[in-house]
């Protein structure tokens, strides 16, 4: 996680936190696992999106 | 230990030395051409090479080994592959086969309440459809656009990233991660309101444009945030829209979100680079305020004046005009080298850089004599 996604305010972006929540079939899942890579792919897609900006 | 890991980890410990403000054991080096400048080196066509990039690797080869740099001389964002499976309109490829930035709109001024509300919902459902042709109509059609241009933007960047490693392995180059962002001002410049509009704007509508700057902020933040925040690497800022500003618009508008961005990747402890574009001798008092070891290449200006100011507390670069690589003789160009490790080298905190990229190259000018004369006149006469 790169920080500062507590202040994104977007439905376009999801902390790992906010994921789980919206998925209880991972639940007994090995969080510690998929966690790190559902973050990565999230910041990769936002990496991507802002630099269609800069 | 070889003799090329040896080399990386010297060249490594007199960047975290220049990063930390200590003095370095020489002045560390990096060549300012580009990889569109190596391609027309190598001789070979601009355009195709990009599109396929199977024929960098022999490019970048000749490239390292015939120019001294402490830093990997390459690297681009600017690969046209996911730009054309997208219908970019703010980054095309021209003719010639440079990719170029046309002045583009992508938020209408009506729309700084929706952006300063969530200024990425704004980007993905506004900014992003209006720049970007194929980001525009039915779900499907957009889904499966980002999707391409989502995985060829990850195979040419992995495949440039193992052309990189191949590079640092053979040649010892320094090995520094970089991040990008921009100041929020600039951000809502470029690509959003354009020059054109944010200069009306600052006159219009100032309270919106500080709190969309405000609002976007945490996003620049984020974009320059490297995976491991560290000394030996940097984010890279360029700077834009500070010199076209009255000094009210840029104390009002421009500077208290750019300062925290800084301030936070500093807390971070993340490095910064600053592309000081253009001249900014009249707010050298405001970049002093910044976080200690703040990188500032400067494009135009006073460096005598830089130095003075700034050099006891941040790291200064750039100033050498690359215009004289093409327009002066051998000697005048490195006359001009020993002048600027003159004024800048004295106490560290000086890293060689020039005033701006070189891009372009015309194969009968006298640009690429010039060019390795000055780099071996820093590198033999840079030790501390």
């Amino acid at each position: 996680m790169l920080g500062g996604e507590d202040k994104m305010d977007s439905k376009y972006y999801e902390t790992w936190e906010e994921y789980l929540a919206q998925h209880p079939e991972l639940e007994g899942k090995p969080t510690q696992a998929i966690a790190p890579k559902i973050e990565r792919y999230e910041d990769l897609m936002f990496t991507f999106i802002m630099d269609l900006l800069l | 230990m070889t003799d090329v890991v040896a080399l990386t980890n010297e060249r490594n410990q007199m960047f975290r030395d220049l990063f930390s403000g200590k003095t370095p054991k020489r002045v560390p080096i990096s060549n300012p051409a580009t990889q569109d400048f190596a391609i027309q080196y190598a001789g070979l066509d601009l355009a195709e090479c990009q599109w396929d990039l199977t024929k960098l690797e022999p490019v970048y080869d000749k490239f390292c080994q015939d120019f001294i740099t402490d830093t990997y001389p390459g690297g681009s964002i600017r690969i046209p592959s996911h730009y054309q499976l997208l219908g970019s309109t703010p980054i095309i490829m021209s003719s010639s086969g440079f990719m170029q930035h046309p002045e583009v709109v992508g938020l209408l001024a009506e729309e700084y309440d929706q952006f300063i509300a969530s200024p990425y919902d704004c980007i993905i459902e506004t900014i992003l459809p209006r720049l970007y042709t194929e980001l525009n109509g039915e779900p499907g059609k957009v889904a499966m656009a980002l999707a391409k241009a989502m995985r060829v933007h990850s195979d040419d960047m992995a495949y440039l990233g193992t052309i990189r490693a191949k590079m640092n392995a053979k040649y010892g180059f320094a090995t520094m991660g970089a991040a990008l962002t921009e100041a929020p001002f600039d951000f809502m410049a470029d690509f959003l309101r354009s020059f054109k509009g944010i200069s009306g704007d600052v006159r219009r509508y100032p309270d919106k444009v500080s709190a969309a700057c405000e609002a976007v902020l945490p996003l620049m933040v984020k974009k320059g945030t490297l995976p491991n925040p560290s000394m030996l690497g940097y984010t890279f800022i360029p700077l834009h829209m500070a010199p076209y500003l009255r000094d009210k618009d840029f104390a009002a508008l421009y500077w208290p979100t750019f300062k925290k961005l800084i301030e936070t990747l500093a807390e971070m402890g993340q490095t910064v680079q600053l592309f000081v574009e253009n001249d900014w001798m009249r707010y050298l008092d405001y970049l002093y305020e910044l976080p200690e070891n703040t990188i500032m290449r400067f494009e135009y200006g006073d460096p005598k004046l830089v130095k003075e100011k700034l050099g006891k507390k941040h790291i200064v670069s750039g100033f050498y005009p690359i215009t004289l690589l093409q327009t002066g003789t051998k000697q005048q160009c490195v006359d001009k080298a020993k002048e600027l490790l003159d004024i800048l080298a004295p106490g560290g905190r000086y890293w060689w850089q020039a005033d701006k990229s070189i891009i372009n190259l015309e194969a009968s000018g006298p640009v690429v004599e010039n060019l390795r004369a000055v780099l071996e006149y820093v590198h033999e006469n840079g030790t501390y």
